[in-house]
């Protein structure tokens, strides 16, 4: 797990909230993010498909860039490129990971700012786009130019990695919190639009003093389903295009073993991963 | 983004909703009818059960085709829309040829054609619907055993295709064709309507039961929804008075296409303007169930609800 913002909250002085103190991006990460989990499962996932190691790694809409540390902790030979258009966020990425995780990992590891359609080089053998970030491409014009560029900036053998999310749920309004002890996060649904699949979401963070971060991270997406997804990236000139899903044990949780299945039923709230082969 | 929800499997999403407003594949529009008291007597022994003397077809047309009601609000929109009476209508996936052949009644002006691939059902149509309407109203209405993605057939004003059928086309591919036909088989200021339901339980495994005439239970069926593909099997059933059951009378195999989607394939193909129609509800605020009235209204956005009934109307 990223580090938590324990250590500033020690430092609380009498006047300041606890949202004043805290940092959005550490709560961010803590909320929503497992990258050792995802570096796992995207080696076994290339190795399975392709049959040797992946090395190096795109993460596109990289944000902190966790995941790019991560990859580069997982193995000496791994390197990272991280893409992403906040330069404000990479740098945060910079200072809580990259240059902490010492001058070995972080000279494997590259930030480049730019919009991740314009990236195709240097080519890797896996690019991921994770956090559902590419439903701000909003057309299909628009997102068909990015899965391209994905594909151009690929080796020959490379898999490109995304995760989604639907359910019953999912394309409706509504209000998720979750728990973690020192903050809740808030995940909220402000609307779906039948008509365009506009999807209007935000995450506020909430602390046990009673301030809270209110619309900490906006999203104005489009909610893409899976079958639009399999359609575009087919037409972007992957190959082959795999569904993930998670098996669960006896009460339903999440074991971290993904299948491959051919028919799954809706649910109220699901998210998985796909992998795409170039 | 929304952190990753753990997956609930092993709650089984089957429902079943007896109330609910614009129903999948089922709705009667303007239709709320009180349930009928359920009497279950059993007739003894050689008879043939209500079931086996039923009649699918009389049973589909009564329990989910309101032609009249449909005409209706085609020809409103389109005279709003183009300023003329339409007069040349084509019904895609025409089945029975019901719509169609109300049409020619609604107007001595008025010519039809329908279009299905089932030689069966339209051989049914042409003896329960088009000959009881008489000589002058059936010459009016042709029929085409046909694929409609075919474009021989002469320019009409209005296409309709009702009750979800285009859902057989499973690929982008294939439904960019039809449109593409439907586009060209029209006049220069033709309209072409698709009948649309989705929402959130569109999308799930469910089964819902709605009295229809003559003490019956319409059974709506949804038995599979792969999240994946979107493939969806759907069955209609009838129950009657004597419990016996028509059992998965007709079946369906398709492909829910989402409204961004449909939208997406008429503008590629050709079609200039897309507009969408949802059924307005009635109820107050906080009830559990609202009621469809039938009554269809142009909106740009919509919040998506647990069923809704729409119509897609491409301009050409």
């Amino acid at each position: 797990m990223p580090r938590s913002s324990a250590s500033s909250k020690s430092r609380a002085s009498a006047r300041s909230t606890l949202a004043a103190q805290a940092d959005r991006h550490a709560l961010y990460e803590r909320a929503v993010q497992d990258p050792e989990g995802d570096v796992k499962f995207f080696a076994r996932t290339y190795r399975k498909l392709r049959g040797h190691e992946p090395v190096s790694m795109r993460e596109d809409f990289c944000g902190t860039a966790a995941l790019c540390e991560a990859w580069a902790r997982s193995s000496p030979e791994r390197t990272a490129m991280g893409v992403d258009l906040s330069q404000e966020t990479m740098n945060w990425g910079l200072e809580h990971h990259i240059v902490p995780a010492g001058r070995e990992i972080a000279s494997r590891v590259t930030l480049v700012c730019e919009d991740v359609r314009e990236v195709r080089r240097p080519k890797v053998d896996l690019t991921c786009a994770l956090n559902f970030s590419y439903n701000c491409f909003k057309t299909r014009a628009e997102l068909l130019s990015y899965f391209t560029a994905v594909h151009a900036g690929l080796n020959r053998d490379g898999v490109f990695l995304l995760d989604m999310l639907g359910g019953t749920e999912a394309i409706l309004e509504g209000t998720t919190d979750n728990d973690h002890g020192d903050f809740i996060y808030r995940w909220e649904q402000a609307k779906f639009d039948a008509f365009s699949h506009d999807f209007q979401c935000y995450i506020h963070f909430l602390f046990p003093d009673g301030s809270k971060i209110y619309r900490a991270f906006s999203y104005d997406w489009r909610l893409w389903m899976a079958p639009e997804l399999r359609d575009i990236l087919l037409e972007a000139g992957f190959s082959k295009v795999h569904f993930y899903w998670e098996k669960t044990d006896a009460k339903g949780e999440g074991t971290g073993v993904f299948y491959e299945p051919d028919y799954v039923e809706n649910q109220e709230i699901w998210w998985t991963y796909i992998a795409a082969e170039r | 983004m929304p952190k990753k929800p753990a997956k609930k499997p092993g709650i089984p999403s089957v429902r079943s909703v007896g109330q609910t407003p614009a129903k999948p594949g089922a709705a009667k529009k303007g239709a709320a009818k009180k349930a009928a008291a359920k009497k279950p007597t059993a007739k003894k022994a050689d008879r043939p059960t209500l079931a086996q003397r039923a009649d699918k077809h009389t049973l589909y047309q009564n329990s989910v085709q309101s032609p009249a009601v449909d005409i209706e609000f085609f020809e409103g929109e389109f005279a709003k829309m183009r300023g003329r009476k339409p007069l040349r209508m084509r019904e895609d996936f025409c089945g029975t040829a019901l719509l169609s052949t109300v049409w020619c009644k609604s107007d001595p002006k008025r010519t039809a054609l329908g279009v299905d691939l089932d030689a069966a059902t339209l051989a049914w149509g042409r003896t329960h619907n088009l000959e009881p309407a008489g000589p002058e109203v059936a010459r009016r209405v042709k029929l085409a055993q046909a694929d409609v993605r075919e474009t021989r057939f002469a320019k009409v004003d209005l296409t309709l295709a009702m009750n979800f059928s285009y859902c057989v086309f499973h690929t982008r591919e294939a439904l960019a064709t039809y449109f593409a036909a439907a586009h060209q088989g029209l006049v220069r200021d033709g309209v072409f309507v698709l009948e649309v339901y989705g929402g959130t339980e569109s999308m799930s495994v469910m089964s819902e039961e709605r009295p229809v005439r003559g003490n019956i239970t319409y059974i709506w069926e949804q038995e599979k929804f792969n999240v994946l593909d979107h493939h969806t099997l759907c069955h209609i059933s009838w129950r009657f008075k004597d419990e016996s059951v028509l059992e998965r009378a007709f079946t369906y195999d398709w492909r829910l296409w989402t409204l961004p989607e449909l939208r997406e394939l008429l503008l590629a193909a050709g079609f200039r303007e897309v507009k969408f129609y949802f059924e307005r509800v009635d109820g107050d605020e906080g009830d559990e169930f609202l009621t469809g009235t039938g009554e269809f209204v142009a909106r740009t956005e919509i919040d998506n609800q647990e069923a809704w009934l729409a119509y897609v109307v491409a301009l050409k």
